[in-house]
């Protein structure tokens, strides 16, 4: 114990604490100078919003679709009357946003309840567990794939 | 019932509602009646952000050259946006706080206002770096009446609320005589004032606030003031997750199984919360007339921001089951929704400073030559 004692001792002194002078400042007071062309790095320009048309993937030089066939499943708008489907994309809502249906949407991960929509027939799976509140036959288009054909109505 | 900071009595956490039951007593997340308050608390805790990530040096400059009427538009909408973070920031831990009878619920209670400390704290952060004399701005806050005006309506309910609850947890349900003002308190009357109190706070986050949003962000469509577009667009996000949670606080007393009495004040104030809505998107008309009272904007102007208004607000009747009261059906303001996504605001100084970091940071174009020199 003694030992391990005057150890410790030896290498504290061998800290020169107060004879390190700082001769630097590695930090600067004043914020760099911004780009000046504001057009460049607009913050829209950050948005990730899907690339390309989700429901067109072969468009998509990057993905290799051969081989794999996915179910296609119709898709009925109240009010809407050319036909729709859902095929390829990640989420009813980007389907439907790619078929140029507009639907309100703020989080596009289910917590917000923005794209509520009534389901008014077929069944839908959540892909992920949905935090919004969401009242009997309501979905949440961001977060769900359809099971079945389905016919929907917009709110407002 | 006076306070009890740490409840004694042993009592089955599960048969307790949410509000008006056991004071809560060991805060533990083990067990939970409504687990939608614990993924609320990790959602937000997920989200946290420091203002002092976004630069703002480019406002300044930005700010200086604003026309006057563009001035007033701006410094207006931030001192509206300071004073509803300013009442979120404290309002829920005092009222709800010495009422609240789950711990999962009463955590997410001080998640929620701490996260609106934040947005606080930013506006401080925006004023500070865009103009040479904050306290001017902060002063007008408590000082101009529009302001003022606004601030009676959104704290009125809370006020009143935390009045009752203090007679009720000093003297109990009764007649009372107070300072010689005979004051009755019952606890069904209690229960309504804060029905009462989440719907106005629900429509706080619902409307107000995105009615103020979308003025700041009408600065940024036309790449001006960026830098605080880009933390409106973080609070955005905290207040989308605070609405929900206000949502489903009225959604599950709604339901009635929480507090069969809570349910049937629900459909008691049916007109009162429509009335609350009403109130809120008249009161958002009169101050789109105050800011644009000197001119409007290239995007934005009273017209449009009244049918956002009304927009809105038929929304937000529409999530908690109610119906619209005005006509206007689509958005007059498409591009806000772009403004709103925030499944992709980055948030980390290297990711938030410089846009195009990620961009080109994986080079995917492969060809047989780039194996050329691999041997196995």
């Amino acid at each position: 114990m003694l030992a391990m004692r005057d150890k410790s001792k030896e290498s504290n002194s061998e800290f020169h604490l107060e004879d390190d002078a700082i001769d630097h400042q590695d930090f600067q007071l004043e914020s760099p100078e911004a780009p000046s062309s504001s057009d460049e790095a607009r913050p829209q320009s950050e948005l990730y919003l899907p690339v390309g048309n989700p429901e067109a993937p072969q468009d998509d030089q990057q993905l290799e679709i051969q081989g794999f066939e996915k179910p296609v499943y119709n898709l009925q708008i109240d009010g809407i009357a050319e036909p729709l489907a859902f095929h390829y994309a990640n989420n009813l809502l980007e389907s439907l946003e790619a078929q140029g249906v507009q639907l309100p949407y703020q989080c596009r991960e289910g917590y917000c309840g923005g794209c509520r929509t009534d389901l008014v027939e077929g069944k839908v799976a959540y892909l992920q567990e949905p935090m919004a509140w969401i009242n009997e036959g309501e979905i949440l288009p961001c977060c769900c794939v359809p099971k079945t054909a389905l016919k929907l109505k917009l709110k407002g | 019932m006076a306070y009890q900071t740490f409840n004694r009595n042993t009592f089955d956490t599960f048969s307790q509602p949410m509000f008006f039951g056991e004071h809560v007593n060991v805060s533990r997340y083990d067990t939970q009646k409504y687990k939608i308050f614990e993924q609320l608390i990790e959602k937000q805790l997920s989200f946290f952000w420091r203002p002092e990530e976004v630069d703002l040096s480019t406002d300044r400059k930005d700010f200086a050259n604003l026309p006057e009427h563009e001035k007033h538009i701006f410094l207006s909408n931030l001192k509206y946006q300071t004073l509803l973070d300013s009442i979120q920031g404290r309002s829920p831990n005092v009222a709800l706080l010495p009422i609240v009878s789950l711990p999962e619920l009463e955590t997410w209670i001080e998640t929620w206002s701490f996260s609106e400390t934040i947005h606080s704290r930013s506006y401080t952060h925006i004023i500070r770096n865009v103009i040479s004399d904050p306290a001017a701005v902060f002063d007008d806050i408590v000082s101009n009446e529009y302001i003022t005006k606004r601030a009676e309506s959104v704290t009125k309910y809370y006020d009143d609320l935390i009045e009752s609850v203090t007679y009720y947890q000093n003297l109990g349900e009764g007649k009372h005589e107070i300072n010689g003002k005979i004051v009755e308190i019952s606890l069904r009357d209690l229960k309504r004032k804060l029905y009462l109190t989440v719907a106005s706070v629900n429509v706080l986050e619902a409307i107000r606030f995105y009615v103020s949003f979308a003025c700041s962000f009408a600065f940024a469509e036309r790449a001006k003031m960026e830098g605080n577009a880009k933390i409106i667009k973080l609070i955005a996000r905290d207040e989308a997750l605070h609405l929900t949670g206000t949502q489903h606080m009225l959604q599950i007393w709604a339901m009635g199984k929480d507090d069969p009495e809570m349910g049937e004040i629900t459909k008691e104030c049916r007109d009162d919360v429509i009335e609350i809505f009403r109130e809120a998107a008249e009161q958002e008309k009169e101050w789109a007339e105050y800011l644009f009272k000197d001119g409007s904007m290239i995007g934005l102007n009273k017209d449009i921001l009244c049918q956002y208004v009304e927009y809105i607000t038929n929304q937000r009747l529409a999530a908690v089951g109610l119906d619209s009261i005005f006509t206007t059906k689509q958005n007059p303001l498409p591009w806000i929704n772009a403004w709103l996504v925030s499944d992709n605001v980055q948030v980390a100084p290297q990711e938030a400073e410089i846009s195009s970091y990620l961009v080109g940071a994986i080079d995917s174009a492969l060809s047989l030559e780039d194996f050329s020199d691999i041997e196995l």
